[in-house]
């Protein structure tokens, strides 16, 4: 169904269980992980990512930690996140879903407010519990991952490229009790055009702010020749952008090639040479 | 006009917010505690945010009316700064509001009484005189559709004759100005940078020329107006750009009735500028040699005195010396 995205699409999905998987990995085109891992893993070759984290809090930030150092690195790009997952809300229809634009943890007592770039999708509240919720006494969507979620992904990614998205399962007249567990991937799959929607703005905008702090080949190839202190690297990184932004990307190589071997002449040479160029 | 519009529980029930919020009832709404639950937390993105900003509305507590910084007015009198507004519509490059905060966010402070309060004891300190700025955080008069500043706190301004209220802009919202009888102690200030870089840095912001016919419109009516050329971002161009922009200001407006005329060069404080460069690597401008004073960033220039002065040179052809000051 996301056959026709053919750009890189920088975005973790992250539910809590297996039937909620089944209809993304349908949906997406993502095909299982066969690594070593505590955690069930599906991806697709546009860097679109699923990990199966386990229910609750706990279980999900451990998810999030994890996906996030096997995904570590040093160009400074950021991944979308997106928790995807049933609900319960007292008289929404089963079926309906939005993203959440007020996380409440109800046990701490604390609330997140995912700042909203997306049009398109419906929005509401999200209530984060430690249990099963019968009553669902708030107009919110209760759960029991999202702010464990929220709070994590944050971490690793900007707070507009974190979002939950909740789809009802069970309301006051269809209780939890009752849920047939084998329609949460029909749920899901209903869901499609919205999901859609959602995974290809944020992975867009991702994309367009990994673009946006692309950093030239050469701060790569430095970095892999010549022993850097991290001072020292972020003072190439920042010489690498001066020179991108000002349009001399190809000047740098003509400063110092590659071969180039010790570090802090190497940055004293770009940084002459650019405010020599640029105030001339 | 707003991704979602956030309401500290605390105003929820005054009338102001929900005459907007029946204004805006398409528009997803958001019951929060206070408004730093939502704006200016540590992993925001500003330049993110700018897609599409949220409209927040609060209670200011605490310090409502500021002492201006030094060199920032056009007399001797003292000077304050209020911000019934924080960020703003426009999105200029140079702007040092987006190092200022991690968040986009428009937050509007309902509780225009209570800045009315203070603004009028700052008023009786400064015995029933004092120039007080309204616009430092904020363009005051880009979202006046939606706060209804003007209105407000025009009619606090007329009953203090002696105190000066400048709003500094780049909006042509001057509709609900016209609309009201000329407040003689109120001055109308736009900025303007040259044509090149209006096109280059002032995103969103109103062409040199409506802004133009906006300020005529006010002086024509009757009310003080002013010029800021700020930030000047002095090009390999030269001179030519502020002729060319100097030529077309003053065959508009009437030179002589200009309240006052200032110059100031890009300035921001160090931590701004850092946090910048961080937003916008890619930025052309923030990619330039800079040099740092006293905890201020500059450009880099060994010309800068020499071009400043011969830009005041030109500008002094169409004004007075007296209604010139450069800005600190
Ligand atoms: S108009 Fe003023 S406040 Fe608004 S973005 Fe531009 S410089 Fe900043």
């Amino acid at each position: 169904m996301i056959e026709s995205v053919k750009n890189p699409m920088p975005v973790n999905i992250v539910v809590a269980h297996g039937l909620e998987a089944k209809a993304l990995v349908k949906m997406l085109e993502l095909e299982r992980h066969h690594v070593s891992s505590k955690f069930v893993e599906y991806s697709n070759s546009n860097k679109l990512h699923l990990l199966v984290s386990g229910i609750g809090k706990e279980a999900i930030t451990a998810g999030v930690t994890y996906l996030s150092e096997q995904q570590a690195s040093d160009s400074g790009e950021i991944r979308a996140w997106l928790n995807i997952g049933i609900a319960g809300h007292r008289d929404a229809s089963l079926g309906s879903a939005w993203l959440g634009n007020k996380i409440t943890d109800h046990s701490a007592g604390t609330n997140a407010y995912p700042p909203q770039l997306i049009e398109g999708v419906e929005v509401g509240s999200v209530v984060t519990v430690d249990e099963p919720e019968n009553s669902y006494p708030l107009d919110a969507a209760y759960e029991m991952e999202a702010s464990a979620f929220y709070a994590e992904a944050t971490k690793y990614s900007t707070a507009e490229m974190v979002q939950v998205f909740k789809v009802i399962s069970d309301n006051l007249k269809n209780p939890i009790s009752e849920i047939d567990i084998r329609s949460v991937p029909g749920l899901i799959a209903a869901q499609a055009p919205q999901l859609l929607i959602l995974i290809e703005r944020m992975s867009a905008i991702a994309s367009q702010h990994n673009f946006n702090q692309r950093l030239p080949s050469y701060f790569f190839e430095i970095c892999s020749k010549i022993h850097l202190t991290v001072n020292q690297k972020l003072q190439l990184r920042r010489l690498c952008q001066r020179y991108k932004a000002l349009g001399l990307e190809k000047e740098l190589g003509c400063v110092a090639g590659p071969k180039a071997s010790d570090a802090r002449k190497l940055i004293q040479q770009l940084t002459e040479r650019i405010d020599r160029i640029r105030e001339a | 006009m707003f991704s979602t519009i956030y309401i500290e529980e605390e105003v929820l029930e005054l009338e102001r917010v929900r005459n907007l919020l029946d204004r805006f009832a398409q528009v997803p709404q958001v019951i929060c505690g206070r408004y730093g639950e939502v704006f200016n937390r540590k992993s925001q993105n500003f330049r993110l945010q700018k897609m599409a900003p949220a409209l927040i509305l609060a209670k200011k507590y605490g310090n409502k009316v500021l002492a201006a910084p030094s060199g920032y007015g056009y007399n001797e009198s003292k000077g304050y700064y209020f911000s019934h507004m924080l960020n703003c519509v426009y999105d200029c490059r140079y702007c040092f509001l987006q190092g200022m905060y991690s968040s986009a966010n428009y937050v509007l402070f309902v509780n225009y009484e209570d800045f009315e309060e203070a603004i009028a004891e700052k008023i009786g300190e400064n015995n029933g005189g004092g120039v007080y700025y309204s616009g430092y955080d904020c363009d005051s008069l880009a979202l006046e559709p939606v706060s209804n500043f003007c209105s407000h706190f025009l009619s606090v301004f007329k009953r203090y004759p002696d105190a000066e209220l400048e709003i500094r802009t780049k909006s042509t919202q001057v509709r609900s100005l016209l609309d009201t009888e000329v407040v003689p102690n109120c001055v109308i200030a736009m900025s303007f940078t040259t044509q090149e870089a209006a096109g280059q840095w002032e995103h969103k912001v109103p062409s040199i020329k409506k802004r133009l016919e906006a300020l005529h419109k006010l002086q024509l009516a009757g009310w003080k107006v002013a010029i800021r050329f700020e930030p000047l971002i002095l090009g390999a161009e030269g001179l030519a750009p502020y002729e060319a922009l100097f030529e077309q200001i003053f065959s508009k407006l009437d030179a002589q009735r200009l309240h006052s005329v200032s110059s100031g060069l890009f300035r921001m404080p160090v931590d701004f500028h850092k946090r910048i460069v961080k937003l916008y690597p890619d930025e052309e401008l923030f990619a330039r040699p800079t040099q740092t004073t006293q905890g201020m960033i500059a450009l880099k220039s060994t010309e800068e005195n020499t071009h400043l002065m011969a830009i005041e040179e030109l500008l002094l052809n169409y004004v007075s010396s007296e209604q010139y000051y450069r800005c600190a």
